[in-house]
């Protein structure tokens, strides 16, 4: 096995969104391909370009190959649509990447569309059962939505390590003070501790402000071969690592500490893919569906020791100007939830230097993570770097 | 709207253990060649890898694993508050299972690691459904 067979080769070559909003008014068909076209449009190439697409949905979305139809690729090369949450975002971007890398396709699209505000509410009851055997043995209970099953994995960590309501307060703190200079972030005013301690409870231990926000939006990513893309309008961004990793379940999983994410089995195979370790890491979008994941995942990715997130938090390392700064565009937090593929695109912003105000000066190398493995039974991750 | 129950989605390999449930007896699903627990059912042992599998009673004594009070009602659809309990059974390390609460519905007095014993609270039918069994965890 040859471990760093994907290092460098494909590039991200452009970026695309869709406006956040809490209603789109447009179905996640038309959300799709406007953020397809838009990632065309950044990267200087057209539709007819594209021989490959890849998306992650659960059965809330557009289907993948109705995107390539619209789009006109008759010799579709490579085709994804891969039945996940954001434990799969980053997968999608990774398994597309094989695909160029191997010369399967040449140029690849991978977008998330949602109406996950006006139309499908992941936090809401009314949606169908997700498509898993396990979700009878949950339901009955009143236990059904991810703020649910994300508090019951959270307090877990809470308990061992004796974070408090005002560590976890200062993630969503530092995350919107990051929001403010991002125009297209759904929450942009200020997020003091007293708003956040007085924010309502939603489910023990999570507060309103711990949650990500329900948005209706699309992010999409192109991809091409390195050598390609260094011909094209804007600077490559490498993908230096790609991984998929196992999870931990509500169930018998073989994890019995459920304090520690699977990512944390994850992240060696990813940074001895791309030759990396985390003291080389500049800027960090780490998944953020509720404020523990942040914590959880300092730690599984190896920036802190055990139990030392809350601190490394409060030193101010993960806000402007500090060591590692997490969740640059204010995360799912602060700019709006698509899922994970805006994690990679404010990765991608980074390291071109785009990202204005929020700018992490000099950011050559960026980690960008799906979910960490709670609840689905899988997580994801990239490495990504500058190319200059 | 007040909060309605979904009723549990049971399918063919989950049949036997909710049929169990309405007997009051816990039960998972056991690998016949390792010994190995598991749950729900999996027709493979990921230890061993057997196909040879059985449902066998467990003790029906764990440790709270950890535990959620739902504060937010999702437009209704939840009682408040309300207590969801993850269980550690005492059989294996990573033998989990989500369930009821018996105590206070606000969760008062629960605590990671409290000893609890299996309960079962019976949920009647009606005219248009047949009575089922749920996970009501006490403490021991
Ligand atoms: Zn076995």
């Amino acid at each position: 096995m040859n471990a760093a067979a994907l290092r460098d080769r494909v590039a991200v070559v452009g970026v695309g969104r869709t406006p956040y909003s809490r209603d789109s008014g447009v179905s996640t068909q038309t959300l799709a391909l406007r953020a397809v076209r838009a990632a065309l449009d950044d990267a200087g190439l057209a539709h007819t370009d594209l021989d490959g697409v890849a998306c992650h949905r659960v059965g809330d979305s557009v289907q993948a190959a109705i995107v390539a139809q619209s789009l006109g690729i008759r010799d579709l090369r490579y085709h994804l649509d891969l039945f996940g949450g954001g434990s799969q975002s980053h997968w999608v971007v990774g398994s597309a990447a094989l695909a160029v890398a191997t010369g399967v396709a040449e140029c690849v699209v991978c977008w998330r569309a949602v109406n996950a505000r006006s139309e499908f509410r992941m936090g809401g009851t009314g949606r169908a059962a997700p498509d898993t055997l396990e979700f009878q043995y949950q339901a009955p209970y009143w236990f059904a939505t991810p703020p649910q099953q994300l508090a019951m994995y959270g307090r877990t960590y809470l308990d061992r390590h004796g974070v408090t309501a005002e560590d976890l307060g200062r993630v969503a703190i530092a995350q919107r003070a990051f929001a403010i200079d991002n125009e297209r972030a759904v929450m942009r005013t200020p997020l003091t501790m007293d708003d956040y301690l007085a924010s309502r409870p939603i489910v023990d231990p999570l507060r309103l402000y711990d949650c990500c926000l329900e948005t209706d939006a699309a992010v999409a990513v192109v991809l091409t071969t390195t050598e390609r893309a260094r011909d094209l309008a804007r600077p490559p961004v490498l993908i230096a690592g790609a991984a998929c990793g196992g999870g931990t379940t509500l169930f018998s999983n073989g994890r019995g500490d459920l304090t520690v994410s699977a990512a944390a089995d994850m992240a060696p195979r990813l940074f001895g893919q791309a030759g990396l370790t985390p003291a080389d890491v500049d800027v960090a979008e780490l998944y953020d569906a509720f404020t523990p994941l942040v914590l959880m995942q300092l730690e599984d990715y190896g920036f802190t020791d055990r139990g030392g997130a809350a601190a490394f938090v409060a030193s101010g390392a993960t806000a402007r100007g500090g060591s590692l700064p997490v969740n640059t565009h204010g995360g799912h937090l602060s700019e709006g939830y698509v899922h994970g593929l805006n994690h990679v695109a404010e990765a991608v912003d980074q390291l071109r230097g785009d990202a204005g105000a929020r700018q992490v000066p000099g950011a050559r190398v960026a980690l960008s993570t799906g979910q960490p493995g709670y609840v689905a039974g899988t997580t994801s991750a990239l490495l990504l770097r500058s190319d200059r | 709207m007040s909060p309605v129950r979904p009723r549990p989605a049971v399918e063919r390999d989950s049949t036997p253990w909710w049929d169990a449930l309405a007997r009051h007896e816990l039960v998972c699903a056991r690998c016949a060649e390792c010994g190995r627990w598991r749950w729900p059912p999996r027709a493979l042992c990921g230890a061993c890898g057997s196909l040879e599998w059985a449902f066998a009673p467990v003790s029906g004594a764990g440790t709270v694993a950890s535990f959620v009070v739902n504060r937010h009602g999702f437009g209704g659809a939840f009682p408040l508050p309300s207590t969801v309990v993850l269980v550690r059974l005492a059989e294996q390390d990573d033998l989990l299972l989500p369930g009821g609460w018996s105590g206070a519905p606000d969760g008062a007095g629960l605590t990671i690691g409290l000893a609890v014993r299996v309960g079962f609270e019976d949920v009647p039918g009606d005219a248009d459904a047949d009575p089922y069994t749920l996970l009501s965890w006490r403490p021991a």
